[in-house]
């Protein structure tokens, strides 16, 4: 395996997000759906930017991910007794209903690209996404087991 | 005896023009430093006494002529080939040196426009857009590699021609050069028989395809028989086959799309796949490390350590890194081995303000170590930087505060937060 390919660079920075996760404590039950609920979105968030690190700022949607995070950490911050969480705001997409502008919305940063990149970050993103699955599925294997 | 040939020249270069078409572009090749010469110094000069050179080399004939140009190893070669290429008889010694010598003929009366010792206007107008043409590609060969070139095109011309082009990495064309030359080069050849704008055509490829080989700074495109050749379509062409050849990328890369043919089914099953491998990640994955992941918190390091590095383990170096903060990782050695070896390529990066500054408001010598790791496995660039920042803001504020949840959650989920807090 490849020393510092994206794969183990992701599996590094995730593992370590993981062990930095707030454990839960021995009182509160583990298993409250709100819990885990906040688990799962911790988790999903440590994965993105983990991913979203590994790949680096060559690609767009790395780019637009750490930006995303970002934004919604600092959303958080200043906005912490606000209510009301502001959507994330998306420039409008001109594209319509079709399907330019469904891969659009899906790839992260996907906005304003013409369609020859789009497809081009979408083949990347579809691919750290793949080695993001199986990282962490080894891991929740490992962990089952 | 100026006089006279000019004339001669006139009728002559009409149709000496059609074939100076057929091989424009050995001669650019075997001319462009001829060119390169006049261009910049003496060929205003030259004039004059250029054209009577010229004059008196139609007199002597093809192989004289050597002779009379300036020296160029290309030159004969293209002379040569020039020899053995033309079968016809009948126009060729005039025509010939008219070829010859009519290019670079061109350049001096397009040099020379202005000045009135210039001989014919006609050839001034049609050799002008030529010349245009030429002009503006030859800087940009090289004669070894056109000399190739033309080699292989000799052997084939027509299917070899968009053979090499498809080869070689099809790029835009200056636009001048697409609407100029091709154009009125297909607008004089729609004149002659069909024949002769065949071999225009061929040697406007020809020099699409010369000038694709050798200047890399433009896209040069090839504009294939029948079809359209302003730079709009060539441009869009460009871009079709940009996007063909991403999709059959993906293609490969989403499973089960080897039946799926068209644009709009391909991109449906890329949206359904991206979908659902976001969804996976998403929920399933993050949901079963969620159930699973307090039960197990120190065994991360070895598990990583045996089983998604398993060469690493081989491989680690004991460098300074472990000097760095020896008492800290003994009881995770398995995990800095790992971080070692994944960080032997980015090197080691000393960077103690910001371990210290991790590590300051964090009094737990467990996450002490996780900055640590960091500064291993992350150099300072700013990227990496980047993603420490993110691991501070979100578990730090995870740790001091507990659990407001808000800070981590998307905004679709905004509403079960609310509810939940």
């Amino acid at each position: 395996m490849k020393q510092n390919s994206i794969r183990t660079r992701f599996a590094c920075g995730f593992l370590r997000t993981l062990k930095r996760l707030p454990k839960t404590r021995a009182t509160s039950p583990s298993t409250s759906p709100g819990e885990i609920s906040k688990r799962c979105r911790i988790i999903k968030m440590a994965a993105d930017a983990s991913m979203a690190s590994a790949v680096g700022p060559r690609r767009v949607w790395s780019r637009a991910v750490i930006r995303r995070i970002r934004l919604q950490q600092r959303q958080r911050l200043v906005r912490r007794t606000r209510r009301g969480e502001r959507k994330k705001s998306g420039k409008g997409v001109g594209g319509g209903a079709g399907q330019t502008a469904c891969l659009r919305k899906l790839v992260p940063g996907g906005e304003n690209m013409e369609l020859c990149r789009l497809l081009g970050e979408t083949a990347h993103y579809i691919k750290c996404l793949n080695t993001q699955v199986q990282v962490m599925r080894n891991i929740v294997d490992l962990f089952s087991t | 005896m100026n006089r006279a040939l000019p004339e001669m020249l006139h009728c002559t270069d009409l149709s000496v023009l059609e074939r100076q078409q057929a091989r424009i572009k050995w001669q650019q090749e075997s001319f462009h430093q001829q060119q390169r010469y006049f261009d910049e110094n003496e060929f205003s000069g030259f004039s004059g006494p250029f054209q009577a050179q010229q004059f008196q080399g139609l007199v002597n004939r093809d192989m004289g002529i050597n002779g009379l140009v300036k020296a160029d190893p290309g030159l004969d070669n293209g002379w040569a080939d020039f020899g053995q290429f033309d079968g016809e008889g009948s126009g060729l010694g005039p025509g010939g040196f008219g070829l010859g010598s009519g290019f670079e003929m061109n350049h001096g009366i397009s040099r020379t426009i202005s000045c009135p010792s210039a001989a014919a206007e006609v050839e001034v107008e049609v050799a002008a857009e030529t010349k245009q043409r030429e002009s503006a590609l030859p800087e940009k060969m090289s004669s070894a590699v056109g000399r190739e070139s033309f080699k292989k095109r000799k052997a084939d011309k027509n299917q070899n021609l968009k053979a090499i082009a498809e080869e070689e990495s099809k790029k835009k064309r200056i636009k001048e050069c697409n609407e100029e030359g091709e154009s009125r080069i297909t607008e004089q050849n729609s004149n002659n028989n069909n024949i002769k704008r065949e071999t225009s055509a061929d040697t406007s490829k020809d020099n699409s395809k010369v000038s694709e080989v050798q200047k890399p700074d433009y896209i040069h495109v090839r504009a294939r028989r029948g079809q359209a050749t302003d730079s709009h379509s060539l441009a869009e062409r460009v871009r079709r086959e940009k996007i063909s050849e991403r999709m059959k990328y993906l293609q490969d890369l989403v499973p089960g799309c080897n039946k799926i043919t068209g644009k709009a089914g391909m991109l449906d099953e890329i949206i359904n796949y991206v979908q659902s491998l976001q969804r996976q990640v998403e929920q399933f994955l993050s949901m079963k490390l969620a159930a699973v992941n307090p039960t197990l918190n120190f065994n991360i390091d070895n598990l990583f350590a045996k089983e998604v590095f398993p060469a690493c383990t081989s491989n680690f170096p004991m460098g300074a890194s472990s000097e760095i903060a020896n008492p800290a990782y003994l009881q995770f050695n398995p995990l800095q081995q790992v971080v070692s070896c994944s960080g032997l390529e980015i090197g080691i990066s000393p960077d103690m303000a910001i371990r210290r500054t991790i590590s300051a408001p964090i009094p737990i010598p467990e996450t002490f170590l996780d900055s640590s790791c960091f500064d291993q496995i992350q150099s300072s660039s700013a990227w990496d930087g980047n993603l420490q920042n993110l691991y501070n803001m979100e578990f730090l504020q995870g740790r001091s505060t507990s659990f407001p949840a808000q800070q981590f959650s998307g905004s679709s989920e905004a509403s079960n937060l609310k509810m939940e807090m």
